[in-house]
């Protein structure tokens, strides 16, 4: 070595890949290494599965001996693996612990099998006793279900409910707003606060009374849904004050005596209530009723101030809720407050005297004079013209201009009151009813002549007339002398005749009925003298008046002379109204056997000279009144030719 | 000829003392329609009543420096009725617990010579105008609505033009003096009507 050139010598490592060719340049061309599992698929094809090995310690050996195999290999290639993870380790650990099971299942079954060292018990399970566990499930799936479905119900059921008592609740509130606003149809209504009030005063309609006449409205929903809704059931109802509860109205009354002062003021007059519907009367009847009973406080109210204030020569007596005045001597009008509420104890009836003397008509004329009274204070108020001009009435302004006197100004505010109308036209009544009656108790008693009454239907409150006929029965025609018009006013009445004389008649009943009485006795008289007419007699003499004869208390007599067509007899007749008539007839001379020869009248034609008169036996006459047993009497008298 | 010297005096109204206690306020030509609406429905139940009125001032110079006024009223569409002569005293506008502008009122109705008359003691015209409107009334309140028109030739009543495009609202009442409590119920009265009126206690004096 140390003799040579030194040649330089390359040594290099051995080429740990396989060379898989030499290229003609020299290139080596390597092999890639084998990967884990190529190594293994490669070792494995190597296996012979038909060399068996008996046993674990065989298996061990041919295991050994592939592993020297491959160690052989090994030296070749280089191996990557770790000794303990050979391929069939994994293979052999399972073996091994399932053998390691085997034998203890072996030992176990041994053990058991003789019995002698254990025994095996069953053990008592938790339940879940796998039979019935089905059957509850579906028992409890099907509750659920149920429980479930019932839940929908449920709600459906009480949606359904809450929205029918909703559409109720609609319903009724949708009937108390149109009943509210049909009440504002008729009403005054005002919202104060969350109270909604109304108004029952006539105060709009011109009234002064200060009554605030104020009723609330009520909204009546809270009523039982389960209960059946009565028939007259309305959401809305009313609240009346108190004191304008029940029904009330205003008695007069004309009687002829006073009652004694102790009883006044004391009159609870009802007309028995008409038995009221059960249940709360309709608002409307309601507030119609307090008004009128508002109505007629105030009509009372405003009487009984003015009895108050008004002098007359017999002052008016104001006593509880009673005013008497006395419009004619011995007379009483007695107007009478009267109220019923609603308990009843005032309800002890005094009403023998009540029902048939008040009289309707004055209670009606009342109400009408109240209501004229607001119309009149309504009116009075009128705008002011020009407009800066203060208020008041328009003839009150012109008082100064026109320089009105103090008559003329106290013509202005001097107005009539309410009492002072109804007692004016009380007498009026009082005096028409009279008259009434005697002109019927006189044409009852007396047949002959006849009175005729003919009524006006229409009349005045202060003036009503009649229209008097005296007249003989089966006479109509020719008799019509005596045609009166009577005039009742207040104080007095007026009589006209027919041919325009006027005479005026105190409200006495005597007078009237002396009046009518001279007037029938005329009537017979005239009717003699219509009746000479027709028969063709003369009237030689008529007096309304006779001067002569005995004095009748009442009027005068009157008498009528005729004489016969022919002249020979005449016929005198004298009428009064107390006397009665007398009727004479004179007979000419000739026929008088009696009379006694005179010496003066020789000559035959005195004998045509009237003789004395001869009175008539007329009640034994023959004929059904007067005029017709003068007609008889006539035709008796009249000589047939 | 001279005038002459006149002393003005403070006008009361005979015994009683009056005071009108007054507020006003104006509304455009077409709110006036929902206006009367509003007050129909407020006031009492009496249909309104529209007037045309005539009105004329007159001066009396006096030695003081505020002339004497008198105002002349005439209602035009209306015949047989008296004229309204009518005295206003200062105008009080009181504090913030009066409602209302108070002043002295003497009212009275004379015949219809009383230009001349009043032309003869002294007194000049200085201005007039015609009034058309409506009158309400609400117990002793009263409610006047009116425009105001121009008379383009002095004396004559048909030839008039309007002074604005609105309406004057005149809430007005006449009650005896010291009584001001009367003016809450104008001013409660006044609230009523709010939106479509504002009716104030005006100050003449600081309009001018």
């Amino acid at each position: 070595m140390s003799g040579g050139p030194a040649v330089r010598i390359s040594i290099e490592s051995a080429s740990e890949k396989q060379v898989q060719e030499v290229g003609l340049d020299g290139a080596e061309t390597y092999l890639q290494p084998l990967s884990m599992s190529q190594n293994l698929a490669r070792l494995a094809q190597r296996i012979d599965f038909s060399q068996g090995s008996g046993s674990e310690d065989e298996g061990s050996v041919a295991r050994e001996q592939d592993w020297a195999e491959e160690d052989e290999e090994e030296e070749e290639a280089s191996v990557k693996f770790q000794p303990s993870l050979w391929p069939w380790d994994s293979v052999r650990n399972n073996l091994r612990s399932a053998l390691t099971e085997m034998c203890v299942l072996y030992d176990v079954l041994t053990i058991v099998k003789d019995k002698r060292y254990m025994t095996l018990d069953p053990v008592s399970q938790e339940p879940l006793p796998p039979k019935q566990n089905p059957k509850i499930l579906q028992l409890v799936s099907k509750k659920k279900s149920l429980a479930g479905a019932a839940d929908i119900l449920l709600k459906g059921a009480e949606r359904l409910s809450k929205s029918v008592a909703e559409n109720q609740e609609n319903k009724r509130q949708r009937d108390f707003n149109s009943e509210l606003l049909r009440l504002r149809q008729h009403w005054k209504l005002r919202k104060v606060g969350d109270k909604i009030l109304g108004d029952l005063s006539y105060r709009s309609a011109g009234s002064l009374f200060p009554h605030h006449g104020m009723f609330e409205v009520i909204k009546n929903t809270d009523i039982d849904l389960d209960k059946k809704i009565p028939e007259d059931y309305c959401p809305l109802d009313v609240q009346i004050p108190s004191d304008l509860e029940g029904s009330a109205y205003i008695k007069v009354s004309i009687q002829k005596q006073a009652p004694d002062i102790g009883d006044l003021g004391t009159i609870n007059l009802f007309k028995p209530l008409p038995k009221s519907k059960p249940g709360a009367p309709h608002w409307q009847i309601k507030l119609e009723a307090a008004q009128n009973v508002l109505l007629c406080k105030e009509i009372f109210s405003q009487l009984s101030r003015e009895a108050v204030q008004i002098k007359s020569q017999i002052p008016h007596i104001v006593v509880k809720n009673q005013i008497i005045s006395q419009p004619f001597p011995g007379l009483q009008l007695s107007i009478s407050f009267c109220h019923s509420s609603n308990d009843k104890k005032y309800q002890k009836p005094s009403e023998k005297q009540s029902a048939e003397n008040h009289l309707y008509v004055l209670e009606h004329n009342l109400h009408q004079l109240i209501r004229e009274f607001h119309k009149q204070t309504l009116s009075s108020s009128m705008m002011p013209h020009p407009a800066s001009a203060p208020f008041g009435p328009k003839r009150m302004r012109l008082a100064g201009p026109q320089a009105f006197d103090k008559n003329e100004i106290n013509s202005l505010q001097q107005s009539e009151g309410l009492l002072e109308k109804i007692i004016k036209q009380a007498k009026h009544i009082f005096l028409r009813r009279r008259t009434a009656r005697t002109i019927d108790s006189l044409a009852s008693r007396i047949e002959d002549p006849q009175i005729q009454a003919h009524w006006s239907n229409i009349n005045d409150v202060y003036e009503s007339s009649v229209k008097v006929l005296i007249t003989s029965q089966g006479y109509e025609q020719i008799c019509k002398s005596i045609q009166l018009q009577l005039n009742i006013g207040v104080e007095q009445i007026r009589v006209v005749h027919r041919d325009g004389r006027v005479i005026t008649l105190s409200h006495q009943e005597q007078e009237l009925q002396d009046f009518l009485l001279s007037q029938m006795s005329q009537h017979q008289v005239h009717a003699v003298q219509q009746l000479a007419k027709v028969m063709g007699w003369h009237v030689l003499s008529f007096s309304n008046h006779m001067g002569l004869g005995p004095v009748e208390s009442i009027g005068n007599a009157s008498a009528i002379t005729v004489a016969s067509p022919s002249g020979d007899y005449s016929i005198s007749v004298r009428n009064g109204p107390e006397s009665g008539s007398k009727v004479m007839v004179q007979f000419p001379r000739s026929q008088c056997k009696d009379l006694p020869k005179s010496d003066v009248f020789q000559d035959n034609k005195w004998n045509q000279l009237r003789g004395p008169f001869k009175e008539v036996q007329w009640n034994k006459m023959e004929g059904r009144n007067f005029v017709y047993k003068m007609e008889l009497l006539m035709a008796a008298l009249t000589p047939c030719s | 000829m001279e005038a002459p010297p006149v002393t003005v005096m403070p006008v009361t109204g005979g015994t009683i003392n009056m005071m009108e206690y007054l507020l006003q306020g104006s509304v455009l030509d077409q709110s006036l329609e929902s206006l009367l609406h509003r007050l129909r429905g407020l006031c009492d139940n009496m249909e309104p009543e529209a007037f045309v009125d005539h009105e004329m001032m007159f001066l009396l110079k006096g030695q003081q420096a505020s002339p004497f006024v008198l105002k002349a009223r005439r209602s035009i569409d209306k015949a047989g009725i008296p004229w309204h002569l009518r005295y206003l005293g200062q105008p009080e506008m009181g504090d913030k617990n009066r409602h209302a502008l108070v002043r002295n009122c003497v009212d009275i109705a004379t015949s219809d010579n009383l230009t001349e008359f009043l032309l003869e003691m002294g007194f000049r015209m200085d201005h007039e105008f015609v009034a058309k409107g409506h009158i309400f009334r609400k117990g002793i309140m009263k409610v006047v609505v009116c425009k105001i028109f121009r008379i383009l030739i002095p004396g004559n009543t048909d030839n008039i033009e309007p002074l604005s495009l609105s309406y004057l609202v005149e809430l007005s009442m006449v009650a005896p003096a010291g009584q001001d409590t009367v003016s809450d119920e104008m001013r409660s009265f006044a609230e009523q009507l709010k939106p479509l009126v504002h009716l104030e206690k005006i100050d003449p004096k600081r309009l001018t």
